[in-house]
């Protein structure tokens, strides 16, 4: 029985989070969601904060009105990210601030509220979002690689302190899915990037789901601290 | 001090001590050397403690804050001075 989850998933205005948000609604599960952009989702267990995550005063008043409203939150789904390809002395300042304010800084701030309510309830899940540009050290994409892996390393640390209190702590890591992140890449670098997996296809949103499932699924409540890569790149 | 702020005062430090193990003395100590928590036990007393003052006066206030942490002694230390940070952030 998979119905009746409340879970928080970060990102839901498109690509992967609303294809996440629809998947969990379809299931019978609650779902809060934000976006800097008002929902485009509408369902009677769906409520949208319009937030940017990594305005702390913003993600303090959601989570805390989300735990208020639904009593408890079961899972923590961190979506919400961006990218930027770049040369790194092609690189701006404000580019690195933008990548790591909303990859790093908006995991750890859901991560540290929702986590508070998580260790209330002595249970929880929480997957936060890497990427295979990471572990394939992918040039052009120093400022989002480094974003993710210190995303990765976050949840590692995060997962021995929440252990205690029943709460795991996971990474999934996807290849290249066809959504809004990734249209600006030109197609050769795309077709020299999925040369590097084992199983040389994008991945799809359903590829996703499968494994943020694998670590929200109640057998799983001895994995933690596990990143696992799609496409069979290694870490 | 005006008779709301000690009534504000009171309030704090008897959701304080509701949430702690009962412990003897006027000023009971929370967090450090000989204190009755370790770090697991601090940081579900702090989450508690951030819930029940948003209960309790509809704030939410984030108990580590810079300012918390930029302290010479930590407001952790024992009832009194965590009484008079949260104090403080709820006058904000
Ligand atoms: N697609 C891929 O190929 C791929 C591959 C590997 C990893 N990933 C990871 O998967 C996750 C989702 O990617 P995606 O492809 O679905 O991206 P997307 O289509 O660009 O969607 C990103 C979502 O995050 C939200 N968002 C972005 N910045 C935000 C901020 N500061 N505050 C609040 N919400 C914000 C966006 O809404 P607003 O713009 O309205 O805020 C949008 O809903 C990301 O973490 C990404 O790094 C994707």
């Amino acid at each position: 029985m998979k119905t009746g989850r409340v879970i928080f998933i970060t990102g839901t205005s498109r690509g992967l989070g609303l294809g996440l948000a629809e998947h969990c609604l379809a299931q019978g599960d609650t779902v809060c969601g934000c976006s800097r952009a008002p929902a485009t989702l509408t369902d009677a267990r769906y409520s949208h904060y319009e937030l940017d995550v990594s305005d702390e005063k913003a993600v303090v008043a959601a989570v805390r009105a989300a735990v208020r409203r639904h009593g408890r939150i079961d899972a923590l789904v961190n979506n919400a990210g961006i990218a930027s390809m770049n040369h790194a002395l092609l690189s701006p300042a404000v580019t690195a601030q933008q990548i790591f304010a909303t990859n790093f800084h908006g995991t750890f701030l859901f991560c540290r509220e929702v986590a508070k309510a998580m260790v209330r309830q002595k249970s929880g899940r929480i997957v936060n979002f890497t990427t295979v540009a990471t572990p394939l050290r992918l040039e052009g994409e120093s400022l989002y690689a480094a974003s993710k892996a210190a995303v990765e390393s976050f949840t590692q640390v995060l997962a021995r302190e929440l252990g205690p209190s029943g709460i795991t702590v996971n990474a999934v890591g996807p290849t290249p899915v066809p959504t809004d992140l990734v249209k600006n890449v030109p197609a050769a670098k795309m077709d020299a990037l999925l040369a590097r997996q084992a199983i040389r296809r994008f991945g799809t949103i359903e590829d996703v789901i499968n494994v943020v499932e694998f670590f929200l699924s109640p057998q799983s409540e001895f994995i933690t601290g596990q990143v696992i890569y799609l496409g069979g790149v290694n870490g | 001090m005006n008779a709301t702020d000690e009534n504000k005062t009171a309030a704090v430090r008897r959701i304080i001590l509701d949430l702690l193990p009962p412990e003897e003395g006027d000023n009971p100590r929370i967090f450090g050397a000989g204190a009755p928590l370790d770090s697991l036990g601090l940081v579900n007393f702090l989450a508690d403690l951030e819930y029940r003052l948003a209960e309790e006066f509809g704030r939410e206030i984030v108990l580590a804050s810079d300012r918390a942490m930029s302290r010479g002694r930590s407001p952790f230390r024992d009832v009194a001075a965590l009484t008079e940070y949260v104090v403080e952030l709820l006058a904000e």
